[in-house]
């Protein structure tokens, strides 16, 4: 890691990042922007599929996840571009481990509910009460983003893992 | 009357303490998260995204979303005591507060607009100007607040 963060420093995007001044804050912004459309779009999808607000057509709230998705997307090309302006204070930083290792599991906990629930939910009475792997799936990525955010902002507060 | 709030005990804890920043922060983006993730899936339903949600069904997720507002609330109250001659003077902080103040009262609007109408979706129309000043108070107060750590 600390390897691969090393052969970053001195390319061509690390030095655009760090000689751009205004492009750190921009980008910042950005991925709070990012964070509040992921985060909005997965409670809403979440709670329903938690089992509350179950006056919320079910399938309905799925129509949210481009939003998501564009959170996502704008926080995957920040944040890369992040790593790529400070490789070496993120490859070693507590926080920034436990963030991905995080990221990693509301990955596999999404595929999960992609393989096991998706194909079943078409099924669903708009108004269902989700049997108990739906909820926990759902309660898996609202801890996890919730950690995600936690130790995301906690980076700059943490030393090396 | 700000140089006085610095030198509280809670101003002083929130500066020296080692986790009492930290942990205001965390809390802080996560409250962000909900009322901005929140309102702006409101907001985007008002503008015609996801027609399958009843806008109705926004109601009990705009009291969730008062909640992350008691949070930011909260722990901005701890985060301003600690810097707060900083951050009157700040322009940024000034409009970031500015935006928040007129955002939570245009909640409440349509808040109420969407309690009146119930479960009628077709007087949703006439929000559409209101969910757009939103979406740009939001846009504007995240800009300006992540600014304000550099300015």
């Amino acid at each position: 890691m600390e390897a691969f963060a090393q052969s970053i420093e001195g390319g061509v995007v690390y030095t655009w990042v760090t000689s751009v001044y205004w492009l750190w804050p921009l980008m910042e912004t950005i991925h709070f922007i990012g964070l509040s459309l992921l985060l909005g779009g997965l409670i809403v999808i979440d709670a329903r599929l938690a089992g509350f607000f179950r006056g919320v057509n079910i399938a309905a709230t799925h129509k949210l996840l481009p939003w998501v998705f564009i959170g996502f997307g704008l926080n995957l090309t920040t944040g890369v571009l992040f790593f790529f302006g400070d490789p070496l204070r993120y490859a070693v930083n507590i926080g920034f481990q436990i963030k991905m290792v995080l990221v990693m599991i509301a990955g596999l906990n999404a595929l999960w509910f992609w393989i096991k629930i998706n194909p079943v939910m078409q099924s669903w009475e708009p108004d269902i009460d989700p049997p108990g792997v739906a909820k926990l799936i759902a309660w898996i990525s609202l801890v996890s983003w919730t950690g995600v955010l936690l130790f995301g902002r906690l980076i700059p507060y943490v030393g090396t893992g | 009357m700000f140089e006085w709030l610095e030198n509280t005990s809670v101003a002083l804890w929130v500066g020296e303490s080692l986790w009492a920043y930290p942990f205001m922060l965390s809390m802080h983006v996560i409250g962000l998260a909900i009322v901005v993730g929140i309102l702006s899936m409101l907001d985007l339903r008002l503008l015609g995204s996801f027609k399958g949600i009843r806008t109705a069904a926004f109601l009990p997720l705009i009291r969730f979303a008062w909640i992350g507002f008691g949070i930011n609330a909260v722990s901005g109250v701890f985060l301003f005591t600690s810097q707060a001659t900083t951050f009157v003077s700040s322009t940024t902080f000034l409009i970031k507060l500015g935006c928040i103040f007129i955002g939570a009262i245009l909640t409440k609007v349509l808040q109420n607009k969407l309690q009146e109408t119930g479960a009628d979706d077709s007087a949703d129309g006439s929000l559409k100007g209101l969910a757009v000043v939103s979406l740009l108070l939001w846009l504007v107060a995240i800009t300006a607040g992540r600014l304000t750590a550099y300015i």
